[in-house]
């Protein structure tokens, strides 16, 4: 109560100061939405189930822990990934070392093989474990990567046009964004092609508050064109855990931390 | 009836004339209608088993109609790997990325291939194949490198020769394949690249095909109506008289086309035949009215009683001929073959209808000729059509054929010895590919790329569970585990045990997360023991359930894949055992010794979690369905024989007989190519089965008819020697018998009958008139031999623009029209008086000369009695 109290007093602030900058510079609302998304608290917990669903309706499942640490609030940042379900690859792991002047650092383990990896990738637009998801919605697009245009300012949202600086090393031509004038979240995110036909859509679907931060707790990406969506559901969300840094490391990987993913009250 | 329809003919022939425009105009209009049906698949009905189950097999592994664009480089020393030819394909594939149409995240191209290859030691490395194209000819060969390792790649969008990539474009429609082939073409023809690109693929195969129906409808048809127009104006020297069985014939084809394609059916190739097939038919009847009404006109008789005369002689042997005919064509109906059925009834309904006009069309058009036009038709060909080089060859033939009937009796028996011989040689083997001729782009595209790659012509050999009461005894035993368990979430557990299972996969993984919440919200070492135990029992029934990360079940796929290899005429098979494989190879080092499938369930479903996280996860379900319980295999041959699939399945019956699948699984055939070979297999045994009925139904026919078994027999002879040669014939020269082949017995038996009542129940006509044997024999190669071969050579004639058609199977049709047309005339000018002469008191015994409708039952029995 205490945590909803502090949540309802830090958003209305920040609507306060949202309202009063209606002209704000699009490069500063992109930054406040990547801090929103992907930086609330100093670390993080979430367990994430989520439901792959192909044009025809048929499903797969995926569950998984994520813990975060940041190193700097809108920098680097540390992902540990351990899988629960389906349970023919429980224990898979994924450790990422995200870093914003670089490519980031991973690594996999592979418990069915025992196999650590390291994993180095052309580019971040690949599928999130076959998910609708790619592994760039789940870890942040650098807000560098992008020029960044604010279209519309409407009552609840920003909407923002963002043009890729490398057009070649994405999928997509443009995409559109609706972000929450209140929480700063991107609730609505829209990729077109070059023929200017929007292809793929990310919305938010629910929002909870957890400790002061607004979070996503429901989501879906569809694929537009094709069919098919996935949905990715968040829960015993927990914030400022003060995750110890040599979480972050291949030691994880074939050891697990019980202690940082046993389940907590929501 | 016959009388009626003689009078209403030639005393109102406006009306005659005023209804026959009318349904001309009305059905005409209906041709407006028409669509054009090429699609192999609908040669089985909608609901056959195989096509369901293939379309099903379609839908479970999202498999689209593909247009195929091969690139061949033939000149540089890299093959297709060099800067441009590469530059090329890339800036191709883009564009044709963006095409409306196509199914752009199932498109297979070099350009959207994903890689998975080693980087340094423990790093293992995830990148398009080629997002931008290379820059340095080191470069362009590396990606061969890197496609070498890629056994789904390599021979598949790249030739195993280095010489040639594809490109596969998977489209939402089949009628866009024309629209969308053309826009390729321009495309590769605007790029700056001196490579061949060669467009193929099925559904550009069918669009093309349809379109070339059309201009044989268009051509053909039209060209065989000239040529025969012309024929009989050299027979008969009288445009006028010529006029009206063409404008009969014409009627003939746009009713009856009007009617197939109001009536709401497709024009298939098949129905395409129509019009050309009732052609000939339908002037064959009014070359007998007007042969005999030149003969017999004089410029002292009025035409009207001239014409009454004719057609009440002609109208017995007609309708039986046209009775006969039809009856040939609807044997059709017994092949399960529905464009087939359609065939073989608008057919026999044209040329019943041909009948109809010819007996009151042609009266008409005859009564309301002038006097002078009349005299034109008599005057200038009376004498020399009596003397003409085609009367004299008749007339010495007849001769001959009487008075030698053993040596022609010995002849035909020793070319029915040798055209049996001939039938057991017949290869049974269709490709719908073939029915283009070969040097059409499609052909030549086809023979490029399978000379190059695996195979373009696709079969899927498709291993499912078998449903068995797995999520029956789990819910028994869950039950049991509840039983003690009270409390709001073990109701809700109960509950959902009881939610109708659709596939297991989902049912267990509902459950599974039904069960994970509870877990955490249970409390009591009870209920904590209770969920957790049916946790565990939930995930190890859902891991079983999926049968394809199974180590065991991959290696027996694998083991299938090496057997169909055997068969030697599958270029490649690709399936879920290749992509463990590579991807357990790159996990583990890269070594060709890791070239397997991992040990353990976790170890194939971990491998098969990071293959989807490519940029294509969606590939892997062109292979296995997302809960694991069905896998496809696709097998790419080089050639769409029949034959060729049919040994591929032969091969693997034989292999599953001595290596059976585990009792869990099932195996069943899908793909284009085996469809093909279902309905080819339906189409041989169908027409056999339509052959003999038709056989059946004329032999009744004709022995009601002549009142006599013996005489039914002895015509059934012509039809029954021609379709021996005809087939003998086929099977010496090594053609395979394929579709057009087969609707040909059917044509055979239809003409070739037709030849044989008209002379048997001319000769009859005769000695029953009261001639003697040998004077009736004189006679017979007078006015009928002349009218029946007259026949045979306008139908053989008739069929000759056929050869010009764009599409084999028109081609064939037309070569073995002009053959049936000279074995059928042959057998019925020589073997028929051959056989009469030499056996006439047997066949027609004098006694029997007097036969009336009333005494049919006593002449048959005279006819015994009088049995030498």
């Amino acid at each position: 109560m205490k945590n909803f109290a502090i949540a309802v007093v830090v958003s209305l602030l920040l609507g306060t100061g949202a309202a009063a900058q209606d002209t704000a510079d699009a490069d500063d609302i992109v930054a406040r939405a990547n801090l929103a998304a992907y930086y609330s608290g100093d670390d993080g917990r979430s367990e994430v189930r989520m439901i792959i669903s192909d044009a025809q309706g048929r499903q797969q499942r995926r569950q998984f822990t994520v813990l975060r640490r940041d190193i700097s609030d809108g920098g680097d940042q540390q992902f540990l990934v351990v899988f629960s379900q389906p349970s023919d690859v429980r224990g898979t792991t994924f450790l990422v070392d995200k870093h914003i002047d670089s490519d980031d650092d991973r690594w996999l383990y592979l418990p069915g093989l025992d196999l650590v990896k390291r994993i180095s990738a052309g580019d971040k637009r690949t599928s999130f474990v076959g998910a609708h998801y790619y592994y760039e919605d789940v870890s942040g697009r650098h807000p560098g990567d992008d020029v960044h245009e604010l279209v519309e300012t409407g009552d609840q949202h920003y909407v923002l046009r963002h043009v890729p600086k490398d057009p070649g090393s994405v999928e997509f031509a443009s995409y559109v964004t609706w972000i929450d004038k209140t929480t700063w979240l991107p609730m609505k995110i829209e990729y077109s092609n070059a023929s200017s036909e929007v292809y793929r859509r990310v919305e938010v679907l629910e929002v909870q508050d957890f400790q002061g931060h607004p979070t996503v707790v429901t989501s879906r990406v569809s694929d537009v064109q094709g069919g098919g969506q996935t949905d990715m559901q968040f829960r015993y969300i927990q914030y400022d855990l003060g995750l110890p840094a040599e979480l972050f490391s291949e030691r994880s990987l074939r050891n697990p931390p019980r202690q940082w993913l046993e389940r907590a009250a929501d | 009836m016959k009388q009626a329809a003689i009078r209403f003919a030639t005393e109102r022939p406006r009306t005659v004339y005023l209804i026959v425009v009318l349904l001309v105009v009305v059905l005409g209009a209906m041709m407006a209608r028409i669509r054009i049906d090429t699609d192999p698949e609908n040669m089985l009905p909608a609901n056959q088993t195989d096509r369901v189950f293939h379309n099903a097999v379609e839908d479970r592994f999202t498999l689209h109609d593909a247009i195929v664009l091969g690139i061949v480089n033939n000149e540089h020393p890299d093959g297709i790997f060099n800067v441009s030819s590469l530059d090329a394909l890339s800036s191709l594939s883009q564009s044709i990325l963006q095409l409306d149409g196509v199914i752009a995240p199932d498109l297979m191209s070099l350009a959207v291939a994903d890689n998975i290859s080693q980087e340094g030691p423990g790093t293992i490395r995830f990148e398009w194949m080629m997002k931008n194209a290379p820059q340095t000819a080191q470069q362009a060969l590396d990606i061969r490198t890197k496609v070498s390792r890629l056994p789904l790649l390599n021979d598949t969008l790249v030739s195993g020769d280095g010489r040639a990539a594809a490109i596969y474009i998977p489209i939402e429609r089949k009628d866009l394949s024309h629209p969308l082939s053309i826009k390729i073409r321009e495309l590769a023809d605007a790029l700056d690249s001196s490579d061949e690109y060669h467009i193929t693929g099925l559904p550009v195969a069918e669009d093309t095909f349809g379109h070339d129906m059309f201009v044989q409808m268009g051509i053909s048809a039209p060209l065989a109506g000239l040529m025969i127009f012309l024929l009989m104006l050299y027979f008969f020297r009288s445009p006028r008289l010529v006029v009206a069985p063409m404008l009969m014939a014409m009627a003939t084809v746009i009713i009856s086309m009007g009617l197939l394609i109001g009536m709401g059916f497709t024009v298939h190739i098949m129905s395409s035949m129509i019009p050309i097939f009732l052609m000939p038919i339908a002037v064959v009847d009014s070359v007998h009215i007007m042969s005999e009404f030149a003969d017999s006109y004089r410029e002292d008789r009025a035409p009207k009683e001239v014409i009454s005369e004719v057609i009440n002689h002609l109208f017995r042997p007609m309708l039986f001929t046209s009775l006969t005919s039809a009856v040939g064509f609807l044997s059709l109906l017994l092949t399960p073959i529905p464009p087939v059925q359609i065939f073989g009834v608008f057919v026999a309904f044209g040329i019943l209808l041909a009948f109809l006009l010819t007996i009151v069309l042609i009266p008409a058009y005859v009564v309301r000729m002038k006097p002078a036009a009349l005299a034109k038709l008599v005057a200038p060909g009376k004498t020399p059509r009596t003397n003409t080089a085609l009367a004299r060859i008749l007339r010495r033939s007849g001769r001959f054929a009487f008075a030698n009937g053993k040596l022609i009796v010995g002849l035909a028996v020793a070319l029915i010895a040798v055209s049996i011989a001939g039938i057991y040689r017949i290869e049974i083997n269709d490709n719908p590919v073939r029915w283009f001729k070969a040097s059409h782009p499609i052909r030549v595209a086809d023979d490029v790329l399978n000379r190059h790659f695996a195979g373009t012509y696709d079969a899927f050999a498709v291993i499912s569970a078998k449903q068995d009461d797995s999520i029956a005894t789990f819910i028994a035993d869950a039950e049991r585990v509840l039983a003690d368990i009270d409390g709001s979430l073990a109701d809700d557990i109960r509950r959902q045990l009881q939610v109708p299972a659709g596939e297991r996969d989902r049912y267990f993984g509902d459950l599974i997360a039904l069960l994970d919440d509870a877990l955490f919200d249970a409390t009591g070492p009870a209920t904590v023991d209770a969920f957790t135990r049916l946790m565990e029992d939930a995930e190890n029934a859902q891991v079983s359930a999926r049968i394809f990360q199974d180590p065991a079940l991959l290696r027996s796929v694998a083991e299938i894949q090496q057997a169909l290899l055997q068969s030697g005429v599958v270029g490649k098979t690709n399936a879920l055992p290749d992509v463990v494989k590579v991807v357990n190879r790159e996990l583990r080092g890269g070594d060709d010794s890791e070239y397997r499938i991992p040990d353990t369930v976790p170890g194939v479903a971990q491998v098969l979690l990071q293959y989807q996280s490519s940029h294509r996860p969606q590939d892997l379900w062109h292979m296995v369905t997302p809960d694991y319980s069905s896998a496809a295999i696709w097998l790419q041959l080089k050639s769409g024989d029949n034959q060729d699939m049919t040994k591929v399945i032969e091969t693997l019956d034989a292999y599953l007989s001595k290596n059976p699948l585990p009792d869990n699984v099932e195996f069943r055939w899908a793909g284009k190519s085996y469809i093909n070979v279902v309905w080819q297999n339906a189409m041989v045994n169908g027409m056999l089965f339509s052959l003999l009925g038709a056989f059946a139904a004329v032999f009744l026919i004709m022995s009601l008819l002549f009142r006599s078994a013996r005489v039914g027999l002895l015509a059934m002879v012509p039809l029954s020697v021609t379709i021996l040669g005809v087939y003998g014939a086929i099977g010496w020269m090594g053609k395979d018998y394929d579709m057009p082949i087969a609707v040909l017995s059917s044509l055979t038996l239809g003409l070739s009958i037709d030849f044989a009542i008209h002379f048997i129940e001319r000769m009859r006509g005769l000695l029953r008139s009261g001639e003697a044997f040998s004077a009736a024999a004189e006679k017979m190669f007078e006015e009928p031999a002349r009218a029946i071969a007259r026949n045979a050579i306008v139908i053989a004639i008739g069929f000759t623009p056929l050869f010009f058609a764009p599409l084999v199977p028109y081609i064939t049709v037309g070569a073995f029209m002009a053959g049936i047309m000279f074995l059928s005339g042959l057998s019925t000018l020589l073997l028929l008086p051959a056989l009469l002469g030499w056996g006439r008191r047997w066949l027609l015994p004098q006694t029997a000369v007097e036969i009336r409708p009333e005494h049919a039952t006593q002449a048959n029995s005279t006819l015994l009695e009088s049995r030498p």
